[in-house]
C-alpha cells in the first residue's frame, strides 16, 4: 500500500525554529512500534514523577489507557476510519483516527449534514506540556485537525467535523480551533462535544498554524 | 486519499432519481454520495459478520426496530 504522505512544519520548542515534518495518511507498524517502544515508556515516567509530585488523578493524562495497537487493529482496512500520523525527526509525534459514516452534524442549520468525527487524537508525551517542561514540538494538534478538515473537504462535507473532547484538550478546540462547544454529552462520559462549521473551518485554515 | 480509478454506472430511472434527491439533500455530488454509501456499507458488514445486529431506535420511545439484511 501507498501511504500518501503531506509535508508540513512543527516548531521545535527547543531550538526555538520549525522543523520540516511529514503527515502521513495513514498509521503504519512503525507509527504502532513507536508507540509502544517510545510513547508508552516515556508516558510511565512522566506519570511516575506525576504520583510522586502528588499531583491528583484528574490531571494525570486521560489518554493514558488507550491501546493505539488495538484501536489500529480493529480499523484496519475500513473505509470509514483513516488513520493520520505525523513523524518528525524519525519518530511519530502524534497520532489521528476518523469515522466518516457514524456521526451528523447538531449544530443549528448543519443538523443532520455530514462530518468527520475524530475518534482519537493525541500528541506523543514528550510534546505535552502537562507532562514535559519544555515540551519538544508544538503544532501537533493543529495539524492534525486541519487533516480532519481537509478530509471533510475532501468528501464534500465543507470542513465540519465534531469531537468528544477529554477535558484537557477542552481549551484548544474552543480557542486555537474555534470550534463550537456544544455542551456535556451524556451520551459520552459527559464529555463535552465540540463541532467545526464550515465557516469556523475557513477560519481556522486561514489562520495558518 | 490515495489516487481514484474511474468506473461506469449504470441505473435504472429509479435509482437514479433517488441517487439525486439523496446527493440533493445531503448536499453531496452523486459521485460523493455513492462513496459514503460504499464506507456505511463495509461499516454494516462488518459488524454483521462480527455476530452484531443492525437496529433504528426511535429517539422518544426508545423502541427498538431490527433491519434485516438479505
Amino acid at each position: 500500500m501507498i501511504v500518501p504522505v503531506t509535508t508540513v512544519e512543527l516548531f521545535n520548542v527547543v531550538r526555538i525554529k520549525p522543523e520540516a515534518a511529514e503527515l502521513l495518511h495513514a498509521i503504519t507498524e512503525q507509527q504502532l512500534a513507536d508507540w509502544e517502544g517510545e510513547w508508552v515508556p516515556e508516558l510511565f515516567k512522566a506519570m511516575q514523577r506525576l504520583r510522586r509530585a502528588d499531583v491528583e488523578r484528574r490531571q494525570w493524562p486521560q489518554s493514558r489507557h488507550w491501546d493505539w495497537r488495538k484501536k489500529a487493529a480493529v480499523l484496519q482496512g475500513m473505509l470509514a476510519n483513516p488513520g493520520f500520523s505525523i513523524v518528525c525527526d524519525g519518530l511519530t509525534q502524534g497520532m489521528m483516527i476518523v469515522d466518516t459514516v457514524k456521526h451528523q452534524a447538531r449544530i443549528e442549520g448543519q443538523q443532520g449534514k455530514h462530518l468527520v468525527y475524530v475518534m482519537f487524537v493525541e500528541n506523543a508525551p514528550w510534546n505535552r506540556a502537562e507532562l514535559f517542561d519544555p515540551p519538544r514540538y508544538r503544532g501537533v494538534g493543529s495539524i492534525l485537525i486541519r487533516a480532519a478538515v481537509a478530509l471533510s473537504e475532501e468528501l464534500e462535507f465543507h470542513g465540519r467535523i465534531g469531537l468528544h473532547s477529554l477535558p484537557q484538550a477542552n481549551e484548544f478546540y474552543a480557542n486555537t480551533c474555534g470550534m463550537t462547544d456544544l455542551g456535556a454529552d451524556p451520551e459520552h462520559d459527559s464529555l463535552r462535544y465540540f463541532e467545526m462549521t464550515p465557516e469556523q473551518a475557513q477560519a481556522f485554515i486561514a489562520k495558518g498554524a | 486519499m490515495g489516487a481514484k480509478r474511474t468506473m461506469t454506472l449504470n441505473l435504472t430511472e429509479a435509482e437514479m432519481e433517488v441517487l439525486t434527491a439523496l446527493s440533493a439533500k445531503k448536499d453531496l455530488s452523486k459521485t460523493a454520495l455513492l462513496r459514503q454509501a460504499l464506507r456505511l456499507y463495509q461499516v454494516v458488514e462488518a459488524r454483521l459478520e462480527s455476530g452484531n445486529k443492525l437496529f433504528f431506535e426511535d429517539e422518544v420511545t426508545k423502541e427498538k426496530a431490527e433491519v434485516m439484511m438479505l
